[in-house]
């Protein structure tokens, strides 16, 4: 279980979270709305030890992480597997490489054994293997990136914007695969994301952050009740058809 | 006007006190993890040391060339033609060829590994090196950092012989002082310490080159723009600091060279 108890932080005279505190159940999926600059990455970088709060405590199972060394923080992070909003994939290694990097202390054998694995589950063949980073797509990156983060065998899934900077066919393959993910390795997941849309179609919960403080929290069907204005935007974006669309109505109803 | 000086000074100690805990803290980490890291150096030495090769080996030549021009010239009004050699080989091994192949590796290898960095920094793969379990010290900053340092020695090595042989290549053609003679005068001008000195000052600045790029490289933040500032800041930064350190070190190693020949010769009671 993941529980955040009462988290400040600021960037210079910048308050992002101001007293945010929640608990993240056992093999749900919980979503972190809210718009840019408003905590939701610093949110995930405070539960791996990246950023450390002001006051408050992250607690991951038996640990408190923000009162962790670094190297003890590698325990915390063996367990809590974290997708970068860049694929941030090494491009002086191959794609085997990356996948595999996590898997320093394995055999040989088992670690090969691993990456193909965790191939197979985000829907990658064997060709891009010995491939580079930069000589596959963007789409593809981010899933070899998906890959290396659960190749060691996480617990805890963290998603940092996973569909940033992708097309709309590859950003419902990649929520897919963050749903499927979830269901499959029964993990609990973390995603920060700006899209409503699907937060409605996989989130178990959704919360929504506002300046730094927790705007609500609860599953989809009460969020699609909560009469804040911001929640309210983000569900009539949610809704509203794409502009090419609602474009073409325009023009029939003016015929 | 004098606050901005002031400013810029304080900015400078700022950066000198952060380089020299980014030094204690490498030195730690390789302490740590000597037999971990160990090949990941030898994959860095080869690629630096390929990277900056060619260049070395043509500036070295052509510096050597230069001296050579500008010596006769001085030496020629004297009719002491005949200590060209010596004083051309001195002056390369103590000054001029670790100070070049300095600024050239601070150029060539340093705005690379500060870039490289930079970049990694912004796009989040050294977060993601540690969200591995990986102490990105360990895994991108020692090797570098030990690899520049050991190159800037090697490609020394490499970029005076080239100087020399350029030097008594165009003495030869340009002044008809054949090998012989301009190998004469060697040994008069160039001893143990003039080949300590320059070892010494390219162990030096080949610090100076990796702390600063690696350091700078490392810290970077604020995407493009900020991997921009990090290459720049590193460039002005390595540069202004190996002018200070070969004012430090001449006047250390000559200070140094006058205590221990006096030292030699009974001129000090100890």
């Amino acid at each position: 279980m993941i529980v955040f108890e009462n988290i400040y932080k600021s960037f210079g005279s910048k308050k992002v979270l101001d007293g945010v505190s929640f608990t993240v159940q056992t093999g749900e999926i919980l979503f972190i709305l809210g718009k840019s600059g408003m905590g939701k990455s610093v949110t995930l970088k405070n539960l791996v030890g990246l950023l450390k709060p002001e006051s408050g405590k992250v607690k991951v199972d038996q640990y408190t992480v923000n009162e962790l060394q670094e190297d003890k923080l590698s325990e915390v992070r063996k367990i809590c597997g974290m997708v970068f909003q860049h694929p941030a994939l090494l491009d002086s290694l191959t794609n085997y490489q990356n996948v595999a990097f996590g898997l320093q202390e394995w055999t040989q054998d088992k670690a090969r054994q691993r990456v193909l694995e965790c191939l197979k589950l985000v829907h990658l063949d064997e060709s891009i293997l010995l491939k580079k980073p930069p000589e596959i797509s963007y789409g593809m990156q981010k899933r070899v990136s998906i890959a290396r983060t659960i190749a060691p065998g996480p617990r805890y899934l963290l998603f940092d914007e996973p569909t940033t900077a992708l097309d709309p066919i590859t950003t419902n393959a990649i929520n897919d695969l963050i749903l499927e993910l979830s269901r499959t390795l029964k993990v609990t997941s973390l995603v920060v994301s700006h899209d409503m849309g699907c937060a409605m179609k996989i989130a178990d919960r959704i919360l929504v952050l506002d300046q730094g403080k927790i705007l609500a929290l609860g599953t989809v069907e009460e969020i699609k009740k909560h009469p804040a204005p911001l929640i309210q935007d983000f569900l009539s974006e949610a809704l509203s058809p794409p502009a090419h669309l609602a474009r073409d109505n325009d023009t029939s109803s003016v015929v | 006007m004098t606050r901005a000086v002031w400013c810029e000074m304080l900015k400078i100690i700022n950066e000198i006190g952060g380089i020299t805990l980014f030094i204690l803290e490498v030195l730690k980490t390789w302490k740590c993890s000597l037999s971990k890291t160990f090949p990941l150096i030898l994959e860095q030495i080869s690629l630096v040391g390929f990277r900056s090769l060619t260049t070395v080996l043509f500036s070295g030549f052509f510096v050597g060339a230069i001296l050579v021009i500008q010596f006769q010239l001085m030496l020629s009004q004297y009719d002491a033609t005949s200590l060209l050699g010596g004083l051309n080989t001195s002056a390369t091994i103590r000054e001029i060829g670790p100070l070049i192949i300095s600024f050239l590796l601070a150029g060539k290898v340093g705005a690379y590994t500060a870039a490289e960095l930079g970049t990694m920094r912004v796009t989040e793969q050294i977060d993601a090196i540690r969200c591995l379990g990986t102490n990105p010290m360990e895994y991108l900053i020692v090797p570098r950092f030990v690899a520049i340092v050991v190159c800037s020695l090697l490609l020394l090595v490499f970029g005076l012989m080239v100087g020399i042989i350029g030097s008594m290549l165009i003495a030869s053609i340009l002044y008809n002082i054949n090998t012989l003679q301009y190998l004469q005068s060697v040994p008069r001008f160039t001893d143990v310490w003039s080949i300590t000195g320059g070892i010494f000052k390219s162990f030096v600045y080949g610090i100076i080159v990796a702390s600063v790029c690696t350091y700078k490289g490392y810290n970077t933040s604020g995407g493009a723009k900020g991997v921009g500032i990090a290459v720049t800041q590193s460039a002005i930064y390595t540069n202004l600091f190996i002018v200070f350190a070969n004012s430090f070190t001449s006047f250390l190693l000559e200070s140094f060279q006058r205590f221990f020949t006096a030292l030699t010769s009974g001129g000090i009671a100890l």
